[in-house]
């Protein structure tokens, strides 16, 4: 009976797949499910939103709002219009923004972690210390830092007034100064975990290069040039990398900082688009929004996982 | 013997003057750290009254770092103007059960990657992956618009429910913690599990018992990170909380409203709140911090 014998093998072939590889699809099942309700689930239905008209009266029965083609994303996108220059406007800010927080950060850190490289009594306590404005939520570390910026009550005023260099109180959470206040609280709260990076990077760097290199007769300057730099090189892409796709998540310090409304010069697209749902209810416009930044984001995260896949095959 | 001790000494002062230059650094660094927390303990012991008649133009009148009258007030009432200490017990739930599920679904996920290998498992390694990178407002919206659709169409209230925060923040911590417990799984020898199921034991019992145990380390740092992230988390919390379940981070804001800013509660209630992970941090810091470098290493 050939069609029954040659069933059977693949029946069999089946079965042993089965039970020997089922068992991880059960086990990943429950992660699968998660992300899918959470992450791939909303990601696809926004696009299908995005084309849609949905506002507070539409949004319990979102699939019957009306189509409106890319409505939408005119509205949301059109440079010439308020909510696009709005838009585009917030894309500059959160990219001049991490463009000035992430390279700033890095060289602190990086100034930081060479600082206590060296063995001192005390060092891991100091090493812990400067770990906490990483540590501190967001909510609590900006929280202060907007009582600091406070123009009549604030620390940076007292002392710009006290060392002459202001007369009067500068405005710092209104207006064109407030996205350099931000910076400079992330600035803060970001450095310490490049200097953790950077920290393990050294680590891992051989003592016999530097000391041969002392042989040689190489200047401090030139050990950080030649040795530490180039050796610290996989980190330093991983983390500026890494820093780059972060920024496009900033929100939590313009929102604890600067309030629901930014003002167009610290306005980013998270706040933009959270109040443009949350405050307008105009959820498609909103959506249509997202889905550009999806795009510029996934560019990246292509970008990214190149790296991180030759990473790898570097390391192995 | 006569030069010997010259020589020693000018080299001992190029050393000293490298000391005291080294020991002012650090100084420098550990200030610019640690001002913003000293103010913030500075102004969680002053009084309303004493906040609002500062002013940084007024010589004698600017605010002062030791507060000039000392006041507990705003640890006593820390609760009245805004729930926060209901916000915190809202937080310690969510925060726990994130935690508590989002590290079983994420060992389950990364004992299956660590041990078998699968068709489909490089593609939901790289969808792992890129999740992590995705901005949390892509979603926001049509989350949100899916919570409400649930409710509407099956009466499954997700929105300001606790199971709908730990559901959200589980998903959010679950790529981290899968690539993390999985690189910790993969060092660990396949031979003990063979081991373990030549004796019979099932799939289930080798993780949770012989596994679990080597693996505590990477499972300690994500539960950590878990909790962590609960505890912070604004976006989401903003929008998806209500007065039921709002948590702390949110909450802290509502000390600042349009007609009343009142700074001094809020930082005695910042300082309630950072205490959890100021906890964690002291008591657990080498797991924190493993946890910090691989993810940033690792991705």
């Amino acid at each position: 009976m050939p069609p029954e014998g040659s069933a059977r093998p693949a029946l069999q072939r089946a079965r042993r797949f089965l039970i020997r590889t089922g068992p991880a699809y059960l086990f990943i099942l429950p992660a699968v499910v998660a992300m899918l309700f959470v992450h791939y689930l909303p990601m696809a239905g926004g696009i299908l939103v995005a084309f849609r008209d949905i506002n507070l009266f539409t949004v319990t029965r979102w699939y019957e709002a009306p189509w409106v083609g890319l409505a939408n994303f005119v509205q949301g996108l059109d440079p010439a219009g308020f909510l696009g220059a709005r838009f585009w406007r917030s894309l500059w800010n959160v990219t001049l923004f991490g463009a000035v927080t992430i390279a700033a950060g890095y060289v602190i850190g990086m100034a930081v972690a060479l600082l206590l490289n060296r063995p001192f009594p005390g060092r891991s306590l100091v090493r812990g210390l400067i770990l906490l404005p990483y540590i501190t939520p967001d909510s609590v570390a900006y929280s202060v830092w907007r009582f600091i910026f406070q123009a009549r009550i604030g620390l940076v005023n007292m002392w710009l007034m006290k060392f002459g260099i202001i007369d009067e109180p500068v405005i710092w959470l209104v207006g064109s100064n407030s996205i350099y206040a931000v910076m400079l609280a992330s600035v803060w709260k970001g450095w310490p975990f490049a200097a953790l990076v950077l920290q393990a990077g050294l680590q891992t760097i051989p003592r016999e290069l530097y000391e041969s290199a002392m042989i040689d007769g190489a200047s401090p300057w030139q050990r950080f040039r030649h040795i530490t730099l180039p050796m610290l090189a996989p980190v330093t892409r991983m983390l500026i990398l890494v820093s780059i796709l972060w920024n496009y998540n900033a929100f939590n310090q313009f929102y604890v900082m600067l309030g629901r409304d930014p003002g167009p010069a610290a306005d980013v697209p998270s706040t933009l688009i959270l109040r443009e749902a949350f405050s307008t209810f105009n959820f498609g416009v909103g959506t249509a929004m997202s889905v550009v930044l999806m795009a510029v984001t996934l560019l990246l995260t292509v970008v990214y996982l190149r790296v991180l896949r030759s990473a790898e095959r570097g390391q192995a | 013997m006569a030069v010997g001790p010259a020589k020693r000494r000018r080299v001992d002062w190029r050393t000293v003057a490298g000391r005291i230059g080294f020991v002012l650094a650090v100084t420098v660094v550990l200030a610019v750290v640690l001002v913003p927390y000293l103010w913030m303990v500075s102004g969680s012991f002053k009084s309303t009254v004493e906040l609002q008649a500062a002013d940084v133009t007024r010589p004698g009148q600017e605010p002062s770092w030791i507060p000039r009258q000392f006041t507990l007030d705003n640890y006593r009432n820390v609760n009245r103007t805004v729930r926060i200490l209901d916000y915190f017990v809202n937080s310690l739930i969510i925060s726990t059960g994130t935690m508590v599920v989002g590290t079983t679904l994420a060992l389950l996920a990364a004992y299956a990657l660590s041990r078998w290998a699968f068709p489909g498992r490089n593609a939901y390694i790289v969808s792992v992956l890129s999740t992590q990178m995705l901005p949390g407002i892509l979603f926001l919206i049509p989350y949100f618009i899916l919570f409400t659709w649930l409710r509407n169409q099956f009466g499954l209230q997700l929105r300001d429910t606790y199971t709908g925060m730990i559901i959200t923040y589980t998903s959010f911590a679950l790529p981290f913690s899968i690539v993390m417990l999985r690189s910790f799984l993969d060092s660990i020898p396949m031979e003990l599990d063979e081991q373990a199921q030549i004796d019979g034991a099932s799939r289930l019992r080798i993780l949770f018992s012989v596994l679990l145990p080597l693996a505590r380390p990477g499972i300690v740092s994500v539960a950590i990170y878990c909790f962590i992230m609960g505890w912070n988390e604004v976006l989401f919390a903003s929008v998806l909380t209500g007065t039921g379940t709002r948590t702390v981070a949110v909450g802290l804001l509502e000390y600042i409203t349009a007609q009343e800013s009142r700074w001094t509660m809020m930082m005695a209630a910042s300082i309630i709140v950072s205490m959890p992970v100021l906890v964690i941090f002291s008591f657990l810091q080498r797991y924190v911090i493993s946890g910090l470098v691989s993810g940033a290493v690792k991705g």
